[in-house]
């Protein structure tokens, strides 16, 4: 059980679609207080099902509580503490006070601050890279649907079959000498921004979408005189708000989380993001600096979370349901 | 498998008459069309279409970047297949897969299903749940590889140590090292899974349990009976995706202990990674795409396999 | 329908656009292809800075040092980039035409990459360096092609292996940090005090990764009077893993952690990771090169009150101390203007502070000012009577510890001195990483069926050149 599993790239699995496709262009949510699930509100009423069942879930929520959040207060807790203290007596609760010199050094001695931003700039383009991509490839494939669409769809589906593994050395070496241009796009951040863009799963989540949508719009919109480019500016792309949002949530977590393939491309560490640069730098930080880079690391992808965990959550549900 | 195209409305959709002529095909919207494609087209052929073909081809030649490439047949083929660290590299890579699977796959099940039955708080239980899976896996490794400090300080030492227990070597032993690894990626990847099961869970109807409760179920044979069937689908598909992603699995290897204790965690993955970047005076690009084609033949026969042994099982 | 035709046109022009965006995003990337500008503007040259991670006041000592060279030769810019040379990163910097113009290899690599085409020939920019003659000739060897032509250039760090120790830890065992192990049964009985009185210390520490577990077994079995290759008269290797040596380094290896309990619990260490855990106080004693106390200082920030060296302990007839050292190389496709222009900086940089007392001076003199470690014990990469001068040219800017040094540098002259073993190197100490992994984690492991097997496969390496 990995993490790939939350960014479900190039799995070998043909997604069963057209069933159960969603009638409306909105995501199937969670239904909120829903009055049961399989044990019934009667049931909650009898004492031996309230305590038994009540006690498991207040065990579940300590567990989770321990397991879910212990790690990263135990983070929050290191990255100010000073290092003898995390060497010696690592869960003892600053025993020697409070070392916040450890937020400073990281950030601005070990440079954290420009790893930051380089992963900052590598998720934004590879946004922008995928949302372009599945957004016009599902508007080709799903809406505008040229003879030779199924052929696209077809090989697009394909690559789902393949597992990353296979593409890595090839890829490295056409990297290094693209078709066209003249030289290595090595430690250059489209190196990671355009390959990211050859998602199968993306188009595939995107034409899903607008094929769902209601053709009444754009038949209208067609009747109105709308050319291709109009009718997918100002008819499809207002109405794509959820599947761009789950996209773009998609995009931004799995570029924060890529690691082996910048690993291999940007070599300047100059422009290397935190991924690639934290491991590098564990053999000669101070412990104490290195957890708080650490933690600093953390801090954007676990602030967007709390602050939009209902997409989140949906969205991992969702594409749950698109497999399922 | 088919794809089941929606039939609504093809040409309605797309608005053109049949192409007479290029010209006419161009003023029909079929040059823009192109031009839309053309993203697709681009990034999919260079970035993805293309490596594809190359890893296959270059499977079949010696590559050294200095010199153009030389065909040689089957060699890299039978160079990866008489390494002796191709079978460790399997062992390691199946026994990391089948762990995973028995402690990561129940779990999450039995966390989701319970949590299905929560009535108010929810929205707190997903979220501590989901927590771990957006922490970056390179920081999460990083801060597991310090909890597993094998010394009686280590953080997680000292917690056993609190329990009475001795210091355990973690990653530090060759028996041990696997099994390390496995609970670090399953605490980071448990989230995902619990809130895809939980959707799946909230999806059942209401009335199948209501029907059942009439006729007398208790709560376990309800969830028997009822929750897992339902689930089937989700269920079926999670396992295999979970298989194939446990059997490209790179960077808690890579991180925790580069493969070692003695090779103890080399996996599949890694043996491609040391093939092409890992020596000193350069890779053998050969061997490694040879290694990745095998590899994906293989999971490619294990997919098809495991759909049609599922298909007779599976709701769809 | 005219505007689905400028629709097409524009569409196709925004992707032409972002395409030819893209070719000059490439150029404009801190990577540029082979450096240098016409001959109008100035030669830019990247050059091997510093460790990652180093201290700030090491970078500032190095700025100084390269405003130093430009001020002297306007026509050269030089691009420091940090760099740390590794087995296992190597290739594929040198494969993505990454690596600095002038980067840094250690003496075994060079002929590899020599027959692989893959360094360039500095011949004639070596033979105009006025001191090019003087140097040992077995050092300067290692980088010579088949043509005889010179390479790679021997540029520093040329080191004997040896024992590195914590004298606070020493202190604090009841031991006399004057008085270090001379015998590896001293080694061992001084580990195993200080591992039972400081506890979660390691008494001693090995090396097991990337390689350089590799490396400091066969540096061991040197010391043990083993050889790990012996090559014949007629070009082939035989490989001599199951050699007595190896077998007595990893059976006292075997030991000390399982008898002796005295290695600590933590066994993952590669050169940089265990200077680590030297310089926070979590290892008492090490073998490495003996250079290796700049680098604690420049990068770990250790203190030198604390630090001491001695010789590897001996043991058996033939036995020695494992040699070896830094050379720098360009890509094959420097130009000829990048090559002048790298060798006056090799010659600025690493070379002349060691003949000529000017540059030892001021070189040293900058060092000193930024608080940077002078007078690390290395090895001649001339001879033995150049080398004395040099150390009396900088004897009054000298501020290592250096007579905490003194095991080492009483005998270092006197110890026989034998070099890395030549052929595919890395590669052999990569098996012998897993040999070494091994016995520090397997309870049971058996040494000799472990060498049998490592024999074996060093064999089938050997044979395939």
């Amino acid at each position: 059980m990995t993490t790939t599993l939350a960014r479900p790239a190039a799995p070998i699995v043909p997604v069963p679609l057209a069933e159960a496709a969603p009638e409306t262009p909105s995501l199937p949510e969670a239904p909120v207080g829903r009055e049961r699930g399989a044990v019934s509100p009667s049931e909650w009423r009898r004492p031996h099902v309230r305590f038994g069942l009540g006690l498991t879930q207040v065990v579940l929520l300590a567990l989770l509580v321990v397991a879910g959040l212990g790690p990263m207060l135990l983070l929050a807790k290191f990255a100010v503490t000073p290092t003898q203290d995390i060497l010696s007596t690592p869960l003892a609760v600053f025993p020697n006070g409070i070392e916040w010199g450890n937020l400073d050094q990281a950030w601005n001695r070990v440079h954290v601050s420009q790893y930051f931003l380089n992963t900052i700039w590598l998720a934004v383009g590879s946004w922008a890279v995928q949302v372009i991509v599945a957004t016009t490839g599902g508007y080709v494939l799903s809406v505008l649907r040229p003879a030779y669409g199924k052929v696209i769809q077809w090989l697009v589906l394909a690559t789902m079959f393949v597992p990353a593994v296979v593409l890595l050395v090839p890829l490295y070496l056409i990297i290094l000498h693209p078709p066209l241009l003249g030289h290595s796009l090595i430690n250059s951040f489209w190196a990671v921004w355009l390959p990211s863009g050859a998602s199968a799963f993306n188009v595939l989540l995107v034409s899903r979408f607008f094929d769902s949508l209601p053709k009444e719009v754009f038949e209208a919109a067609r009747v109105d005189g709308a050319g291709n480019l109009r009718l997918f500016w100002s008819v499809l792309l207002p109405m794509s708000k959820p599947i761009l949002g789950v996209v773009s949530i998609f995009a931004i977590i799995s570029s924060w989380k890529d690691f082996l393939w910048p690993l291999l491309v940007l070599k300047d560490p100059n422009i290397q993001p935190l991924s690639v640069r934290l491991p590098a730098i564990a053999g000669t930080t101070d412990l104490g600096v290195f957890l708080a880079a650490l933690a600093i690391a953390t801090l954007i992808p676990i602030g967007l979370f709390l602050a939009f965990q209902n997409h989140f959550l949906n969205g991992a549900g969702f594409s749950g349901a698109v497999k399922g | 498998m088919s794809i089941q195209i929606s039939t609504t409305a093809t040409a309605v959709a797309a608005g053109r008459p049949r192409r007479r002529s290029l010209a006419g095909w161009a003023q029909n919207g079929g040059a823009s069309t192109l031009a839309f494609a053309m993203p697709l087209l681009l990034v999919f052929g260079v970035f993805s279409w293309l490596p594809i073909i190359n890893s296959v081809v270059m499977s079949f030649q010696k590559t050294n970047l200095v010199k153009p490439p030389t065909f040689v047949g089957w060699s890299n083929f039978t160079y990866v297949l008489s390494d002796p660290l191709l079978w460790t590299a399997i062992q390691n890579t199946a026994y990391f897969a089948v762990l995973a699977l028995v402690i990561g796959y129940p779990v999450p099940l039995i966390a989701a299903v319970l949590m299905s039955e929560v009535r108010r708080f929810r929205g707190l239980f997903s979220a501590l749940a989901y927590l771990p899976v957006v922490v970056p896996p390179v920081v999460s490794v990083l801060l597991w590889k310090f909890f597993y400090d094998a010394s009686p300080t280590g953080v997680f030492n000292t917690m056993l140590g609190w329990i009475g227990l001795g210091p355990f070597p973690w990653i530090q032993d060759a028996d041990w090292a696997m099994p390390s690894l496995v609970l670090a990626a399953t605490w980071a990847g448990a989230g995902g899974a619990i809130i895809i099961y939980l959707a799946a869970l909230t999806s059942v109807p209401t009335e199948l349990y209501e029907a059942a409760e009439m006729d007398g179920a208790g709560v376990l044979r309800r969830i028997w009976h009822i929750t897992l069937p339902q689930l089937r689908g989700v269920l079926l598909i999670t396992l295999i995706l979970q298989f194939i992603a446990t059997a490209q699995v790179f960077l808690e290897p890579y991180l925790f202990t580069g493969g070692g204790p003695a090779y103890a965690t080399t996996t599949v993955l890694l043996l491609i990674y040391n093939y092409a970047f890992a020596n000193s005076l350069g890779g053998n690009y050969g061997a490694a795409t040879a290694l990745s084609v095998m590899l994906a033949v293989v999971l490619a026969l294990f997919s098809l396999l495991y759909f049609r042994l599922t298909r007779s099982w599976s709701d769809e | 329908m005219q505007n689905t035709k400028r629709v097409a046109a524009v569409a196709l022009a925004a992707i032409m656009g972002a395409l030819s965006l893209s070719a000059c995003a490439g150029a404009a990337t801190p990577q540029a292809s082979a450096g240098g500008t016409s001959a109008t503007g100035p030669v830019a040259l990247r050059v091997v800075s510093l460790l990652p991670g180093s201290e700030q006041a090491a970078i500032d000592a190095f700025n100084a040092q390269v405003k130093e060279f430009e001020s002297a030769n306007p026509g050269i810019d030089i691009q420091p980039e940090e760099y740390e040379w590794k087995a296992t990163t190597f290739a594929a910097q040198l494969a993505g035409g990454t690596l600095p113009d002038v980067f840094e290899i250690p003496f075994t690599d060079a002929k590899t990459l020599i027959e692989n085409e893959q360094i360039a020939n500095l011949d004639t920019q070596f033979q105009t360096l006025p001191y090019a003659a003087k140097f040992n000739a077995a050092i300067v060897d290692a980088g010579k092609g088949a043509d005889g032509k010179i390479y790679a250039v021997p540029a520093k760090n040329v080191y004997g292996v040896g024992l590195h120790y914590n004298r606070d830890l020493f202190k604090k065992a009841g031991l006399d940090p004057n008085s270090p192990p001379k015998t590896w049964d001293e080694v061992r009985a001084d580990a195993k005090k200080i591992a039972d009185a400081v506890p979660g210390v390691a008494g001693y520490a090995q090396m097991t990764q990337s390689a350089t577990g590799g490396w400091q077994l066969v540096a061991n079995t040197f010391a043990h009077g083993g050889r790990v290759q012996t090559v014949n008269s007629d070009g082939t290797t035989t490989s001599t893993l199951a050699n007595d040596g190896t077998k007595a380094s990893l059976q006292m290896l075997k030991d000390m952690r399982w008898s002796d309990n005295s290695m600590g619990a933590n066994f993952m260490f590669d050169w940089s990771s265990i200077n680590q855990a030297f310089a926070a106080g979590k290892v008492a004693m090490y073998t490495s090169g003996s250079d290796v106390y700049t680098s604690l200082v420049q990068t770990n920030g250790v203190k030198a009150d604390m630090y001491g060296l001695t010789a590897m302990p001996l043991a058996g007839t033939d036995a020695g101390v494992l040699t070896g050292g830094t050379m720098v190389a360009m890509p094959a496709d420097a130009t000829d203007e990048q090559k002048a222009a790298a060798i006056k900086w090799i010659d600025f940089f690493y070379l002349r502070k060691l003949v000529d007392k000017d540059r030892a001076v001021a070189d040293a003199k900058t060092l000193v000012a930024n608080k940077q470690p002078v007078g690390t014990p290395v090895l001649p990469m001339f001879n033995k009577e150049q080398w004395t001068e040099n150390q009396s040219w900088i004897s009054e800017y000298v501020n290592v510890p250096l007579n905490q040094m003194t095991g080492y540098t009483d005998t270092m002259f006197d110890l026989k001195l034998v070099g890395e073993p030549s052929q595919q190197t890395q590669e052999i100490y990569k098996l012998l990483d897993a040999v070494v992994q091994t016995v520090l984690t397997k309870k049971d492991a058996n040494i000799d069926e472990l060498l049998t097997k490592a024999n074996t496969q060093a064999q089938a390496l050997l044979d395939q050149k």
